[in-house]
């Protein structure tokens, strides 16, 4: 699933998410803090609450407690209770309790439970150790519970002294219950604004990040028209910002504006080229053509003032038999390279195994060994261009090798290319005609046309390959044509 | 005509006569209940109406306080427990007005009381608890509850654990029924009373003894108040039964009426007083604030 690969995800996706989730966590920690800081301003509140509640029954009690007025100190407890929540409505007097310096209940919100003149049992640890706390202090003190819950309380213990005697200790603890409820609201209300800021930050986010990366895509869009090789009907990125992304888009503007240019001069020059090419060819052809025509037009200049000298008959026949023949062959191997350039179709590989018959054909009587090695696949379907190549290159090293030469031609496949060498042990060539090799009508042979090299030369090129020349003087000539092929099954 | 003219001199006779005298100041205690302040208003506006003099009442918040306003002279009548009533003073400050008739007689009941839920049963449970008093004057709040204990050899130092006065039958029931203490001393006719207007109270309590009958608390009035406000004061007082308004006061009082009887009506407390008073001489000296 490359969905839920995040390495597959676009940069305007990653980027709004990241955007995101930074508001997101920004957000929920203010909002965090926010409540913190409420609840504990909250619960500071009522602990001072609570120990004001304390102080009150304190300072109303010493008499009641000296006289053991149980009644009135119970009164006192209860009136401090119900005053408190029927005042503010607000905090609920959990319990409270007037203890003695031996932690005898003097009175207790609850007497049913805590009877009076009994010692104050606390009901589990936590209780223990308030009691233990509260019964130990001297000063006004306020003891806390249960954390962020609804069981919490905020306890305020004052102790009670009359002339400076110690004579027992208040404890009045207030439920966090209500204030619960209050933080709840409130914590609502901060998580509906974090949220409302997430998702507005999310939509900006995702609103930048798309501006951000549009010029980006365009860019990712131009190159990629760059190695299509189309570069002219590019549009160029329309420059909203002057940033550093802004910026890569006027570059990338200028630059393919530059290829662009660039890519219509190369069209201009290969234009003017293949005219160069074509008037070379033109005038290669006239050339050799008007050489045998020139001595055929004497020949039958000749023969029409001496129609009956049979003797120049035999021997002009041939002549003019032999230039027609030249020039069919300059014809013929202008035709078939031209016509084999524009074709697209596929041969299987056996066709080239089919070369090694013809070869052994032209080599005739003459002492030439042929080593022939084919390491394809045997489905394999190629260009029959390819045909073409291999038989040029096969004929033109026969042809130069002397008695007791060798020829040997290999092909194999290299990853997506097709690669075929024919190598023979000939006279090599001269590094002074290299550079001329694959010239139209350039040829060391004396019947030579010039053309089977450069047909070769123009094949491979029309499959975008590239053909490599190795060769020593006396060493022998290595081609090396390295042609792209769409591996094919035969059907 | 002769009807307003009737009007006319019941009007206008109190006003002239009210003019240059004094109210006249008249002390409740416990024995009612004094919280109904609005109801106090009423019934000190009818007796004003009716004596032609500005009728005050004054609350205190012990039976010794109002016996002690008596002595001082600060007030001319009040109503208090039989038990104030029947101990001797010197000289003797206090005469007896009139009685409070409950239903059909000028007799009333001390309640031991406990909260509904407790397992006590008898007096003698309620041993090592914790009792409510309601007034060291009180005879069914205090001097009935001691006599059981007297009867018997105890004392309530020894008998309870701990023990505690709330000047009041009302608050009395109220530290009952919230189980501050395990059981308490009770005016009936408070109890009962409270039963018709604040029930939640009463019904977390239980009776589990009832007193035999004692003399009503009586009104008394200071010896030295001139004869003729102490008599129009009792004929006030005896003829409420016989106007509405008065009845109307009266039906909110839960009484029947006010009545003339001998002092011999609080025979019976007196001799519990005396044999409790030589029983526990102490008690007799108990501090009250």
């Amino acid at each position: 699933m490359p969905i839920l690969s995040p390495k597959s995800w676009s940069l305007a996706v990653k980027l709004s998410l990241t955007i995101t989730a930074v508001v997101t966590a920004v957000g929920f920690m203010i909002g965090a803090v926010i409540m913190a800081q409420d609840w504990k301003r909250f619960q500071d509140e009522l602990g001072a609450k609570a120990l004001l509640l304390s102080e009150f029954v304190a300072i109303t009690t010493p008499k009641a407690m000296l006289r053991k007025d149980y009644w009135q100190l119970h009164l006192s407890l209860k009136n401090m209770a119900s005053r408190r929540s029927d005042k503010t409505g607000g905090h609920e007097v959990i319990t409270a309790m007037i203890l003695d310096t031996e932690g005898k209940v003097l009175a207790h919100l609850h007497p049913a439970e805590n009877k009076i003149d009994l010692p104050f049992s606390p009901e589990n640890k936590i209780e223990e150790k308030l009691f233990q706390q509260a019964m130990s202090t001297r000063s006004t003190i306020v003891l806390s519970s249960g954390g962020f819950s609804k069981s919490g309380f905020q306890e305020g213990v004052v102790p009670i002294f009359s002339d400076q005697k110690y004579m027992g200790v208040v404890r009045v603890r207030l439920s966090v219950a209500q204030l619960y409820e209050k933080a709840k609201d409130s914590a609502l209300i901060v998580l509906a604004l974090v949220f409302c800021f997430v998702i507005l930050g999310s939509g900006l986010g995702t609103i930048v990040s798309r501006r951000m990366v549009k010029p980006l895509a365009a860019v990712t869009q131009g190159l990629e028209a760059v190695g299509r090789g189309e570069m002219t009907d590019f549009t160029p990125i329309p420059i909203n910002e002057r940033d550093e992304i802004g910026h890569l888009s006027v570059t990338f503007n200028q630059i393919m504006a530059e290829l662009a240019e660039k890519k219509m001069l190369e069209e201009e020059i290969a234009m003017s080229e293949k005219l160069v090419a074509l008037g070379r060819i033109t005038a290669g052809v006239a050339h050799e053509v008007n050489n045998p025509l020139a001595g055929l037009l004497n020949c039958i200049d000749t023969l029409r003032k001496h129609p009956d000298d049979k003797k120049l008959i035999d021997r002009y026949l041939p002549v003019i038999d032999q230039g027609l023949h030249r020039i069919k062959d300059i014809v013929h191997s202008l035709l078939v390279g031209l016509k084999i350039e524009e074709s697209h179709e596929t041969v299987s590989i056996q066709h080239i195994d089919k070369l090694h018959d013809l070869i052994t054909a032209e080599i005739g009587e003459r002492n030439i060994d042929v080593i022939w090695e084919n390491r394809t696949n045997r489905d394999l379907h190629i260009p029959g261009k390819i045909e073409q190549i291999v038989c040029n290159l096969l004929k033109n090293a026969v042809e130069i090798l002397p008695e007791g030469g060798k020829v040997a031609f290999c092909m194999y496949q290299d990853g997506s290319h097709l690669v075929i060498e024919v190598s023979d042990n000939g006279p090599g060539i001269p590094s002074n005609i290299r550079n001329q090799l694959f010239d139209p009508f350039f040829t060391t042979k004396t019947n030579g046309t010039g053309l089977g090299l450069w047909v070769v030369y123009r094949l491979v090129q029309s499959m975008e390959g590239i053909i490599e020349v190795m060769s020593d003087e006396d060493q022998g000539a290595t081609f090396h044509v390295s042609v792209p092929v769409i591996t094919m099954k035969a059907a | 005509m002769r009807l307003i003219c009737l009007l006319l001199l019941f009007w206008t006779t109190p006003i002239h006569a009210s003019k240059p005298e004094p109210p006249i100041r008249f002390g409740l205690t416990a024995v009612v209940v004094t919280e109904n302040l609005r109801f106090l208003d009423q019934w000190s506006q009818y007796l004003s109406h009716k004596m032609g003099r500005k009728i005050e009442f004054v609350l205190r918040k012990s039976y010794q306080d109002v016996i002690d306003l008596l002595d001082s002279g600060g007030i001319e009548f009040a109503w208090i427990c039989g038990y104030p009533y029947v101990q001797t003073r010197e000289p003797e400050s206090l005469q007896l007005l009139t009685v409070p008739i409950y239903r059909g007689a000028p007799r009333y009941h001390s309640y031991i009381i406990v909260h509904h839920s407790s397992p006590y049963k008898h007096f003698s449970d309620l041993k090592g608890k914790i009792f409510a008093f309601s007034d060291p004057d009180s005879n069914s709040g205090f001097l009935y509850p001691l006599n059981l204990m007297t009867e018997k050899g105890d004392k309530p130092e020894s008998f309870f654990r701990q023990t505690f006065f709330t000047f009041n039958h009302a608050e009395t029931v109220q530290a009952v029924s919230e189980q501050v203490a395990d059981g308490g001393a009770v005016d009936s006719y408070i109890w009962e009373y409270l039963a018709i207007f604040r029930p939640e109270i009463t019904e977390k309590t239980r009776i589990i003894k009832t007193s035999p009958s004692f003399g009503f608390p009586p009104i008394v009035s200071r010896k030295g108040v001139n004869d003729s406000t102490v008599s129009l004061m009792k004929r006030t007082l005896e003829n409420m039964d016989e106007d509405s308004a008065g009845k109307v006061l009266l039906d909110r009082l839960k009484l029947d009426g006010f009545g003339h009887f001998s002092d011999s009506l609080f025979n019976e407390i007196r001799a519990m007083a005396h044999k409790t008073q030589r029983a526990n001489p102490i008690y007799s000296m108990l501090p009250t604030d």
